[in-house]
Order: C-alpha cells, then structure tokens, then sequence
C-alpha cells in the first residue's frame, strides 16, 4: 500500500500543513508563540585518499568524497528548517524540509518530516503523515549533526537502510516502570525514493521499536518488515526469465521484486555526562542478492570540558552468497558473469575513527575525524563510483571537518 | 587527563570562594504544593522531558531560566551533571521529530518565583538568596 501522500507535489504538502496549523497560531493568543521554527545544519568537508571511488553520505546520492572531488562539501553539508505547534497540546504537527544533496545531484528541498499528531491520552500518541522510520537508536536525528557524536551515523549500519522516513501512521506509547521510561512505537507505511540510476519501494513496512531509558542508559530494540523492490536488476533478470524455468528459478532467487524485507536492530548508550559509550548491532535479511548483511559500531568518548574526544570501531559484513554457478548455457554466459560481479560486490569493511569534537561557542560544535578503513577481500566496503583501476580490497584513510550548528 | 586534573583544580577553587559550590542553586515550588522533596533521578526527567508527573501522581510542569545565565549552567552542571551543550544536544534529539520541546524559560529570578508562586505545579530553581515565603525549597534526595 502506497499512501497517497508520496505522489503530491512536496510544495504542496507543505503549504497544506501550514494551512491546517495556521488556526493554532491564532487559536490561543494567551500563549507567547503557539509556532515553532528551529534550524539545524552541517556546514562539513571530507579529503579521500582513494581517488578511483568515493566515499558517500548515503546509497542515494551521486558524488562523494575521493572519486568526484578529493575534498567534498556535499557529503555532510545539510541545512535542515522545521516549524512545529507545542507538542504538549492535544493536536500538533511538525514540517521539516532539508537541504541536501538529492538523488539527482541537486539540493532542492526534501520534505523529510510532515505529520499531524493527536495525543489520545498522556501516554499514547497517534501520528498520520511523512514521520521518522525508527530502525535504528538514532534514526530520529540521524541528520543533526549537532545531537550525534560523530561526524555522521556510522555507514555499517545506517547505510543497511538508507531511507529515515515512511509515509504512514504510528501509534506511541509511553510508560513509566519504577525510575525507567519506556518508550513503545509501532509505524506501518509505504515509501518510495530514488536513487541516481534506480527506484527503491518499500510497501507494507511495519516497525516496532523499543526505547527504555533509566537514568544513564538507553536500550534500544527494533524489527521492521516489509516488502522491498529495487528495479536497478529488472534487465538482468527479465533476460534470465526469458530462458524458462531454470532461469526464472535464478530470478526468483535474487530479484529484489516485492520480496520480504526484514532489519532487526540492537542497540545501547550509557552516558554518565563525563563519559559515553554507545553502540549498535543490526542486520538485514531477505532472499535476495542483498541477501544477509549485518553490521554494528562502538562509540565511546571522555568529555573534557567542552572539548570531547571519541573512538569508533566499526564492522560491516555479508552472510549471503558472493558466487553462484548461474546458467549451464553458453547463451547465458554475459548473463552469469554479470550476476556474479553483483553477487561478488558485498560491501565488507572494518573502521577505525578517531575524532574530536569542539563545543566552542553556544549551539555550534566543530567535529574532526579521521578513520582508517579496511576493505574486506574483493569488497569495496561503502564506498560508491568505483572506477576503473580501483583496487578493492585495500585501505582507505578519511578526514572529515564539520560545523554542526542548532538554532 | 592533565585537563580533567585542571578542571577539577577550577572546581576546587571556585568551590572554595563560593563556599558551597553548586548549593547556590535551589530547587523551588509553590509553597501551596503539598511536595516537600524530589528525588535527584526524578528531577532529572522531569527536565531531560522524560516525566511529566510527580510520585504523588501530579503534573509537574517544569520552568527553566534563560540558557546563557549563570543559574542554568549552575542548575544543570550541579543538579543533572550536564553541561548546556550537552543539554542543548539531548533536546535537539526531541525536537527534531516534533517529539518534544524543553522547558518554558523565565528571564530571571523575579519572573520564575511569580510563575511559580501562582502554579502549585510548576517547578524551577532560582539563586537561594532570592527564596521567599510563598516559594518551597524542595530537599533533594
């Protein structure tokens, strides 16, 4: 089920939720601004050593650093503008509208949040619209920089799901258990996005993510579901089909054709105030060429005033099939060989980063970081625009600066 | 670690010409509210947006001073062990899914005991030379 709301033009989505907020900004004229605009970006730059691919934000965009420019501005760079009613109210609403850099290479603005929320009681929330998909600890503010520890969500694991928002409807319920808070989200949606060269469909997605956080501990658990179609393979395997039934067995088996989707996720922060540790395991599963890849990260940092240097380590790696044999038929030989470097291009890698990060000035931090990234065997890890002459397998050293400011 | 032994070294002094370090700071309600002390943990969440009830079962409704005075930084370096750009980072977490918003802040000490003293809900803080009578100076536990 695709929600309608994705086939509006996002202008007009906007200029909707503005119109159904403007009563409240005239309802309760008591109240000092029943309207709230806030503001948050990344102003950031990222040198690559490896110059034959680059390493990106995310699956969806075309250029990163390394390949396409040596230093890139347009891997972290973002400028992100909200308006929201008080949330404590019966009835609220939130649009949020990004700057980044877009599928297409553009920076035209991306409707990333848009949704009515009507508090059914002091404890459970129904939300209808564009909302947060919750996969992972972090996928609420995945692009502030300034409320992450890190220069940008580590890739292991927050590339396994590219997209951070669904259109659809969510039910949240909050609960007090003794000294902890527990925090209970169930989302059902639909969301298409485009990649440069291919669509992504989600249908059908339902998540339910968990949050329990008791004092300096956050503990975090979710599984989503849905079914997932991927069209940058149509021509390879129509041409399969087209053998008959041992091809179209090759097909079924690897297609991302409406096939079962499924991303579980575990995750925890401990945060005294002077000391933080955080980290994240996740998989995703379907039978399909994307097969079985998990992936986790560790952050931990010491908090020395305003200035506070952190430690990431980080894996990512592929459980599915890497070769399969394809179809005993000469004809068919272009099409195995194919198949094979697709199967063979599993992104395995293993990160070291170290990084610091600067709270100068009132709601601006500077963040430098350096990692270090281990290619597993024939993998080209994370990185995208592979060129020719681009060895994978090797290392890959990063620097990355950026200016995360809130507003 | 040279930098925590250093901050700590600041902490001692400024601790020795205050005299009471943090304990500037008090937490405060109506003294019509029938609450007497709060639990630390408590009076954690309920700034940090994660309660908004106390033990009694009332609503709690939480006021904050101005984010660059003095008695912010005070209240949660003392109270929470946070600093303001740690605070400023936790609700840039909330309010970018429209989840939350941080507390109603005051622009001094005057304006928080007249919302207080008038609301047997609300909760603040305010420097401890500035209590009076229609305020309650909450224990903390």
């Amino acid at each position: 089920m695709s929600l309608t709301i994705i086939t509006l033009p996002r202008h007009a989505i906007i200029a909707c939720l503005v119109a159904a907020m403007a009563p409240f900004a005239t309802a309760q004229t008591t109240e000092p601004s029943p309207l709230r605009l806030d503001g948050f970006g990344t102003l950031g730059v990222v040198h690559s050593n490896e110059e034959r691919a680059d390493f990106v934000s995310s699956l969806l965009v075309p250029e990163g650093a390394g390949f396409s420019n040596q230093w890139s501005v347009k891997v972290d760079s973002k400028l992100g503008l909200q308006v929201s009613t008080d949330a404590s109210s019966t009835v609220s609403g939130v649009v949020q509208v990004i700057f980044e850099q877009q599928y297409d290479g553009s920076y035209s603005p991306e409707l990333e949040w848009a949704n009515l929320n009507l508090n059914l009681s002091q404890d459970l929330e129904l939300r209808a619209g564009r909302m947060v998909l919750p996969s992972f600890m972090t996928s609420e503010y995945r692009k502030v920089g300034y409320a992450n520890a890190t220069s940008r969500p580590p890739p292991e694991v927050y590339q396994l799901v590219p997209v951070s928002n669904i259109d659809g409807l969510s039910l949240l319920y909050r609960s007090r258990l003794d000294q902890a808070t527990n925090t209970l989200q169930l989302v059902y949606g639909g969301k298409t996005v485009k990649a440069p060269s291919f669509e992504v469909e989600a249908d059908n997605a339902l998540t339910l993510a968990n949050t329990l956080e008791w004092r300096a501990l956050t503990v975090f658990a979710s599984y989503t579901n849905t079914r997932l179609t991927i069209d940058a393979f149509d021509n390879l395997f129509n041409a399969y089909s087209a053998f008959g039934p041992a091809g179209e067995a090759i097909a079924q088996q690897f297609d991302i054709d409406d096939k079962r989707f499924e991303i579980m996720t575990l995750g925890g922060r401990y945060d005294t105030g002077d000391w933080f540790i955080l980290g994240e395991w996740a998989r995703n599963r379907s039978r399909t060429l994307v097969g079985d890849t998990r992936g986790w990260y560790l952050t931990g940092g010491y908090r020395f005033g305003p200035v506070t240097p952190y430690l990431t380590l980080a894996r990512r790696n592929f459980y599915g099939m890497t070769s399969h044999p394809g179809l005993d038929i000469p004809q068919a030989r272009p099409l195995n060989a194919l198949l094979n470097e697709i199967l063979a291009d599993a992104a395995i890698q293993t990160r070291v980063a170290v990084g610091l990060r600067w709270d100068f000035a009132h709601s601006i931090a500077l963040k430098m970081q350096y990692e270090h990234i281990n290619l597993g065997a024939g993998s080209e890890g994370v990185l995208a625009n592979d060129q020719p002459g681009f060895e994978p397998g090797g290392t890959v050293g990063l620097f990355s600066a950026t200016l995360d400011f809130v507003f | 670690m040279l930098n925590a032994l250093k901050r700590l070294g600041i902490g001692f002094l400024l601790w020795g010409v205050t005299g009471a370090g943090f304990s500037d700071v008090v937490v405060v309600m109506s003294a019509q509210s029938p609450s007497t002390s709060i639990n630390r943990e408590e009076l954690a969440d309920i700034y940090l947006g994660r309660l908004n009830q106390l033990p009694n079962g009332a609503q709690v409704i939480p006021l904050d001073q101005t984010e660059r005075s003095p008695l912010y930084e005070e209240f949660y370096q003392g109270y929470l062990g946070r600093t303001p750009a740690q605070i400023k980072a936790h609700w840039s977490r909330l309010i970018f899914t429209g989840r939350g918003q941080p507390p109603q802040s005051v622009p001094d000490d005057k304006a928080m005991i007249e919302a207080i003293a008038n609301n047997p809900r609300a909760i603040g803080y305010i420097d401890s030379e500035n209590v009076s009578e229609n305020l309650r100076v909450l224990n903390i536990e």
